[in-house]
């Protein structure tokens, strides 16, 4: 090999160091600047993983895993790991902007931000007057500031927050809720067995769950059993896959749990001691032997008596996951309740590899004003119509029916943080009908969202790297403190939550309830942490963890309370029957597509987990438009070839994308990605770019939580 | 440094096909969009519903007997005594000779620049002690980076009781990425 002298090193070297940057607004840095290396907590989806910006110049260079969160570890996804482009996003929110044409005309003029407080303060006023402080509607996506946002809504009187849980995994926490009085995680680090059904961990969200599970299925042969209706790569790295039949998830629990109980192979100890209502449970499930099931799921009899087997034997070191995703169907609910009590059988509760009840850490809170509680009913009805669900993060399909028919009584205003419902909620064109509806809409966001491009304001938020936001609690078996610090000051006319809902409210006489700044609260909430100097040990190392490994059983100490009705575990729940539901989960089948039309079955990329990222150019590489999955006979039988530009057309709305032919896919069902073909061309990579599935999907919701039912959409396909 | 001979484990097995190092390496080393220093190669066989799937992540296997070093005209294309191989920019002519070479296309023409560029092992970081950027960020630990010269190291732990393939060893070229099996 050639012989490298030292000068020629110390070339290449700086050669190498050189930074020829894409982005930055065309400002190249020195290679010879300052390097800071600043600790803070990522944005791009709920997992909230601790990063490392690294700085030069005032410039982010990049964003590195900080390897001290015992959750994220040393990992950052590819979104994780893009995230910086949203600084340097020319098309990104840079000045408050106020409406110059017709409602999404797309017309803007550039405003200072007193004058966007002052006309937003006017107009909400002004509905205030007319309609009341329920005329107002506040609706926010998880972000660690969004606090602030429902606490204005909660100060300006509105009853009506609503927030994204009913857009996602509602139906799960309350189906948790009930049988264990709290929601757990899962620990596939240390399970044996682990049943995923419909569950899409190593595609669709990276996370510590995704972290966890590939090392113990790689690593200690962990047994990985996959449902779904597509091969997703979670089937294909699964020991076992069945492309169970859309819809009956539930039928093969039952006949799992009809397995285990007929051949007395649940936890006899765990289940008199700590569940109640087994006996009722043990004459339910006769009904559901695995033949029956065979029938419901298309997944052999002798199959789910094996894995029924295998599971209970793997007890407690086996768990049917509860999922990350939104619910599906009708009865999405009582389906997750079912899969509660499998896991509550075989004894898995709060054991090692099993499920583990949340670990908290307590934070200091600072005082401030209270407010008086808002006087009106929700618009919702969450108490008449979802007594059991957590009302305070409304059911937001129920709301926008209610909403668009002005009952119980009209909401004429809309203010609206970090979420697209254009995109979120299914069923676009009932959204825009809302959007119509209303007498004034503002949008926080740090880009141009298809909602925002239908507000009358648009406040632009500094993104997550320019700004402070309120420490947060991670809970789970590893807990975590984390806190968010600005990697560089704004490069635009932006600003955090804290300091938008400041000045509005200031405006609206509210101010008086927000009389705090972010460092203040931050001191006061790290106050409680158990270390010297708490908030600056945050500054330095962007988490805190309390030392030692994870501890389980905790709650079964003989003196532990389950916070349910019974103070044990619910396997049959007399409480959802008071609510008029079924105690027990009762299997009622889903409809069928008809011979021309199939099922629009939902799914995400985990670069693309929500709508908001797919105009991120270091993502939108990986799939520049989404396509629709058709299996090969489908596509036969429909005339569609490999590339088509073909219509897809459900009962609310129809889309044009191209075809992918592909044998990863059930012929009774198609597939197709979130977050394309949208209306803000500010969003240019993805404007009117593939198909959206909002467009598409219909109205409709689980009976019990509210939360959004996204599989019962049937839609035909034809080539344009 | 004189010491050292850099290799790469790549456990195929644990690749999720999430992009995480695509997107890591095009940040750390401002590799423009269109081109990439890794990717990751899928293959997806069969027949409804008996389907596999696998993903293979790739990238400059830093040869220990490098055909792009040996077909450079000019000798921009060098090896390190570490092992690594890189492209000193001034004296490449962007002739792509080396593209051509290279049995596992890890070179790329980068036209605004009109030369050649490909992997380094981030040899930035690693001055500094790190791994490359690839290796630190994956979600499941697919990449194992170190001194395979080092009896001691992780790497040669593992390739002491794993088994593993390199590819394309026919050509002669003595790729220094250990794919486990």
């Amino acid at each position: 090999m050639p012989s490298l002298n030292r000068r020629r090193f110390v070339q290449i070297a700086a050669a190498g160091a050189a930074v020829t940057t894409q982005i930055g607004c065309g400002r190249k840095p020195s290679t010879l600047g300052q390097r800071a290396e600043i600790p803070t907590t990522c944005e791009l989806c709920p997992n909230k993983c601790s990063v490392i910006a690294v700085v030069e110049n005032g410039l982010i260079r990049k964003l590195n895993p900080n390897p001290e969160n015992p959750k994220s570890r040393g990992m950052l996804c590819a979104r994780g790991n893009a995230g910086m482009l949203q600084v340097y996003d020319p098309d990104r929110l840079k000045k408050p902007l106020i409406r110059a044409g017709a409602r999404g005309e797309g017309k803007w003029r550039e405003a200072t931000w007193d004058e966007a407080f002052d006309y937003t303060a006017k107009q909400l006023t002004a509905i205030k007057e007319k309609y009341g402080p329920q005329g107002v509607l506040w609706s926010s996506t998880e972000a660690f500031a969004e606090i602030f946002f429902k606490n204005l809504g909660l100060a300006f009187g509105s009853p009506n927050i609503v927030r994204h849980p009913t857009l996602c995994l509602a139906s799960v926490n309350l189906a948790y809720s009930i049988t264990f009085g709290t929601v757990p995680s899962f620990d596939l680090l240390n399970a044996n067995y682990v049943i995923m059904a419909g569950a899409n961990r190593f595609e669709a969200l990276v996370t510590p769950d995704t972290m966890d599970l590939i090392e113990s299925t790689m690593n200690r042969k962990t047994r990985l059993i996959c449902l779904d209706p597509r091969f997703t790569v979670t089937a294909a790295k699964a020991d076992e896959w069945y492309p169970v039949k859309p819809g009956t998830d539930m039928a093969f629990i039952l006949a799992m749990l009809h397995v285990i109980i007929g051949e007395n192979r649940h936890d006899k100890e765990f289940v008199t001691n700590y569940t109640q209502g087994f006996q009722q449970l043990a004459e339910h499930v006769k009904q559901y032997t695995p033949e029956w099931a065979e029938n419901e799921t298309e997944i052999p009899a002798k199959e789910i008596v094996r894995i029924a087997r295998e599971f209970s034997d793997a007890a407690p070191r086996a768990v049917f996951y509860a999922g990350r995703r939104s619910s599906w169907y009708q009865n999405d609910f009582q389906m997750r309740r079912a899969q509660a009590i499998l896991n509550a059988v075989i004894g898995n509760w709060d054991k090692q590899g099993g499920m583990v009840p949340n670990t908290k850490i307590a934070l200091g809170e600072i005082m401030f004003l209270p407010w008086d509680d808002p006087q009106a009913p929700r618009v919702d009805e969450m108490d008449q119509r979802f007594p059991l669900a957590a009302k305070g993060d409304g059911a937001y399909l129920a709301l926008r029916e209610n909403v668009l028919a002005g009952t119980p009584y009209p909401v004429k205003g809309w203010m609206i943080a970090k979420q697209d419902p254009l995109n979120a909620l299914p069923d676009q064109s009932k959204t825009l009908k809302m959007v119509e509806q209303m007498d004034f809409i503002g949008a926080i966001d740090i880009q141009m969202s298809d909602t925002a491009y239908y507000a009358d304001v648009v406040f632009p938020e500094s993104t997550y790297l320019e700004r402070w936001d309120p420490i947060e609690v991670m809970s789970g078996i590893w807990p975590a403190v984390v806190l968010r610090q600005p990697a560089i000051k704004p490069l635009h006319d932006t600003k955090p939550c804290l300091e938008i809902v400041q000045g509005i409210a200031k405006r609206l006489d509210l101010g008086m309830y927000f009389d705090y700044t972010i460092d203040q609260w931050n001191e006061a909430a790290a106050k409680e942490l158990p270390i010297e100097m708490p908030f600056e040990y945050l500054k330095k190392h962007g988490v805190f963890t309390p030392p030692g490994a994870p501890t389980y059983g905790a709650t079964l100490q003989p003196d532990h309370r389950f916070i349910t009705a019974s103070g044990k575990i619910d396997l049959y729940s007399e409480r959802i029957k008071e609510n008029g539901h079924d105690p027990l989960p009762v299997y009622r089948p889903p409809e069928q597509p008809p011979a021309n039309k199939f099922r629009l079955v939902i799914g995400r990329k985990a670069f693309y987990t929500h709508a908001n990222s797919t105009n991120n150019p270091w993502l939108h590489e990986f799939a520049p438009e989404n396509r629709l999955w058709i299996n090969p006979v489908s596509a036969k039988s429909a005339g569609v070839a490999e590339g088509d530009m073909v219509e897809v057309a459900s009962r609310v709305g129809s889309v044009r994308l191209r075809a992918r032919v592909t044998e990863e896919i059930r012929p009774d069902c198609v597939f197709m990605l979130h977050g394309f073909g949208k209306r803000s061309p500010a969003l240019k990579r993805v404007y009117k770019r593939g198909g959206s599935d909002a467009v598409l999907l219909e109205t409709a919701w689980d009976k019990v939580s509210g939360n959004a039912a996204m599989h019962e959409t049937f839609v035909r396909v034809w080539k344009v | 440094m004189a010491d050292k001979r850099y290799a790469l484990i790549i456990d195929s097995r644990k690749c999720i096909n999430c992009k995480a190092c695509v997107v890591a390496c095009r940040a750390e080393n401002r590799v423009p969009l269109g081109h990439s220093r890794d990717w990751i190669g899928e293959e997806h066989r069969g027949v409804w519903p008996n389907l596999s799937a696998s993903f293979e992540p790739e990238q400059c296997h830093h040869c220990a007997n490098p055909s792009c070093v040996r077909v450079c005209p000019t000798g921009a294309s060098f090896q390190r005594d570490d092992g690594i191989v890189l492209v000193q920019e001034d004296d490449c002519i962007g002739c792509r000779y080396c593209i051509i070479a290279c049995p596992y296309n890890a070179r790329f023409f980068r036209e605004d620049k009109g030369l050649v560029e490909k992997c380094t092992f981030c040899m930035q970081r690693v001055r500094r002690g790190e791994t490359p950027a690839c290796v630190e960020t994956c979600p499941s630990k697919v990449r194992v980076f170190g001194d395979i010269g080092d009896a001691t190291s992780q790497l040669n732990q593992i390739l002491a009781r794993r088994e593993y393939r390199t590819r394309n060893p026919q050509t002669g070229n003595g790729p220094q990425i250990y794919y486990l099996i």
